[in-house]
């Protein structure tokens, strides 16, 4: 009875308003509805703009009907068509970097395979791209060397005949390169005593090379000093203004001051050293440092020229560049202790050397 | 919208690049981007390892990378080759002995895969010196006419005087401004 009353009840209490159960469910199927439709929609639109690009099969009929294109490009040109051969070849090739730039495009959603795929087409197409235009227009590359007049009579080049404008080239370079109104030197002498001016060597590039045996003297203020070569000599110099280099030298003593000190190939050698930045040392084995000794009789005026700071020398602090270990100290160069230290160093009188 | 068009649009926005200084051992590298930056380059030591700046120039944000050039680094440049927009080739163009060197490692960089969609600028440096070759003679020393790969441009300037480094640095990111920031 209870029971009853209290279905009685609730049923009552529905009464009222018999059409709300029947509402309700249905304005939650119109929702769901809706949302379904929205879904469809934002995956439709979602598949027709810009995801449809990123998506591999697409790439690739899009890559492989432009690379078929390129391909049908490039069999249309032959030797017998040479006067528009020209056009086409830079078509394909402005084809190729697009096909280039669109494979970049696509990079981030390939998968790695197909991406090596893709790269290696793209390669056979640049590879027999470039074996077409050997093969149509064979001498363009040189067509704009001095021997244009030439090039004309020349029906089929040889290939000796394109080497010429290389060699000459390469000849002219290594002329250009060589000679310098600004350089000067010493090179290829044995045992003498070598000594050049401030007059000569100021604000110059110097060269030492090949020197066996030499007692070198350079009283003046160079613009960078090169040290080549050298063997067994003794290179006094006075204050330059940047770098020095020392290659490939071998029991030697140098002193000199610069802005930057750097040391190559080089053993068993000596340097007495006043450095306003650093010294480095590459490839080198015995090399000790001091500080620098040596003096003559303009050396003051010559460090204002060079425009070194006198009062600052970091000669001892030497970098290696095959020691990069922090902590551990380089086994290639050393301190030359005080006691071995040259204080004193022979007078060479220009009048000497003539 | 693509992921690739967002990221774009990402890079767009904060206007960054990365730019790339290489060059042979006393070529001044360090010098250059110091002297950009303002700082003093009378007490530059060679440098061991590598130096990085981060400057704003023009409203782009530039990450300057500047690798040490000493023989024994360079097999260490390739670690920086990655992501770079653009590649500065410095030349001391005083020394004459090392060019050949100057050149072949120049080619063999750009051949680089990873370097290959950067710009290339070439500084002939150290033209404030007596015994400086011009920029055509650099130019044709490391045969740059014959780059076909790269977007290249050469300007002689001075590090220690300053001379023409704006110069270079706009066209580098006007050039490489075209390239990567297209959608505007």
């Amino acid at each position: 009875m209870s029971l009853a009353m209290e279905t009685g009840l609730c049923q009552g209490n529905d009464d009222p308003n018999p059409n709300e159960t029947l509402k309700i469910p249905e304005r939650l199927l119109k929702r769901d509805q809706a949302r379904l439709k929205e879904a469809e929609r934002r995956k439709d639109v979602k598949e027709s703009s810009s995801v449809a690009e990123e998506n591999s099969d697409v790439f690739f009929t899009t890559f492989n009907s432009e690379r078929a294109s390129i391909d049908a490009l490039l069999s249309t040109c032959t030797e017998t068509t040479r006067e528009n051969a020209s056009e086409v070849l830079e078509e394909a090739t402005i084809k190729t970097q697009q096909l280039q730039q669109f494979l970049n495009d696509s990079m981030m959603f390939l998968t790695p395979f197909n991406l090596k795929q893709a790269q290696a087409t793209l390669q056979a197409l640049q590879t027999s791209l470039s074996e077409k235009r050997d093969e149509v227009l064979p001498k363009k590359k040189f067509a704009f060397k001095s021997r244009n007049v030439k090039g004309k009579t020349t029906l089929s080049p040889s290939s000796s005949i394109t080497e010429i404008p290389r060699a000459a080239r390469d000849k002219k370079t290594t002329v250009d390169t060589a000679v310098s109104p600004m350089q000067c030197g010493f090179s290829s002498a044995d045992s003498q005593v070598l000594i050049k001016t401030a007059d000569e060597i100021q604000q110059r590039d110097v060269l030492l090379s090949h020197l066996t045996g030499c007692k070198v003297r350079l009283l003046g203020s160079p613009s960078t000093l090169h040290i080549k070569h050298v063997r067994d000599c003794e290179i006094l110099c006075g204050p330059v203004s940047s770098s020095v280099f020392v290659d490939q030298c071998t029991g030697c003593t140098l002193a000199l001051p610069c802005q930057q000190l750097r040391t190559h190939n080089t053993k068993d050698t000596r340097i007495y050293l006043h450095v306003t930045s650093r010294a480095i040392i590459e490839d080198c084995q015995g090399v000790s440092f001091a500080p620098f000794t040596w003096t003559y009789s303009n050396l003051d005026a010559d460090f204002t020229v060079s425009g070194l700071d006198r009062n600052r020398n970091n000669w001892d602090q030497v970098d290696d560049f095959n020691w990069l270990a922090a902590g551990t100290p380089s086994p290639n160069w050393t301190i030359i202790p005080e006691n071995d230290r040259k204080t004193s160093w022979d007078e060479l009188l220009p009048a000497s050397s003539e | 919208m693509g992921l690739l068009t967002i990221l774009k649009k990402m890079k767009h926005k904060e206007r960054e690049m990365r730019l790339l200084m290489l060059g042979l051992d006393n070529a001044g590298k360090t010098t250059i981007l110091k002297k950009f930056n303002g700082e003093d380059v009378s007490t530059i030591s060679p440098t061991l390892g590598f130096n990085i700046k981060t400057l704003e120039h023009r409203g782009f944000k530039l990450n300057i990378w500047d690798v040490g050039g000493q023989k024994s680094l360079r097999s260490y440049w390739r670690n920086y080759f990655e992501s770079t927009d653009g590649l500065v080739w410095v030349v001391d163009s005083a020394d004459r002995l090392r060019l050949e060197d100057c050149k072949q490692e120049l080619s063999a960089l750009l051949l680089e895969e990873r370097l290959a969609g950067a710009t290339l600028l070439v500084f002939a440096n150290k033209q404030d010196l007596p015994g400086a070759l011009s920029k055509e003679a650099i130019q044709e020393a490391l045969a740059l006419d014959d780059i076909k790969t790269h977007h290249w441009c050469i300007i002689g300037c001075s590090a220690v005087t300053g001379e023409n480094l704006l110069t270079g640095v706009d066209w580098l990111l006007d050039d490489i401004a075209a390239r990567i920031f297209t959608i505007e």
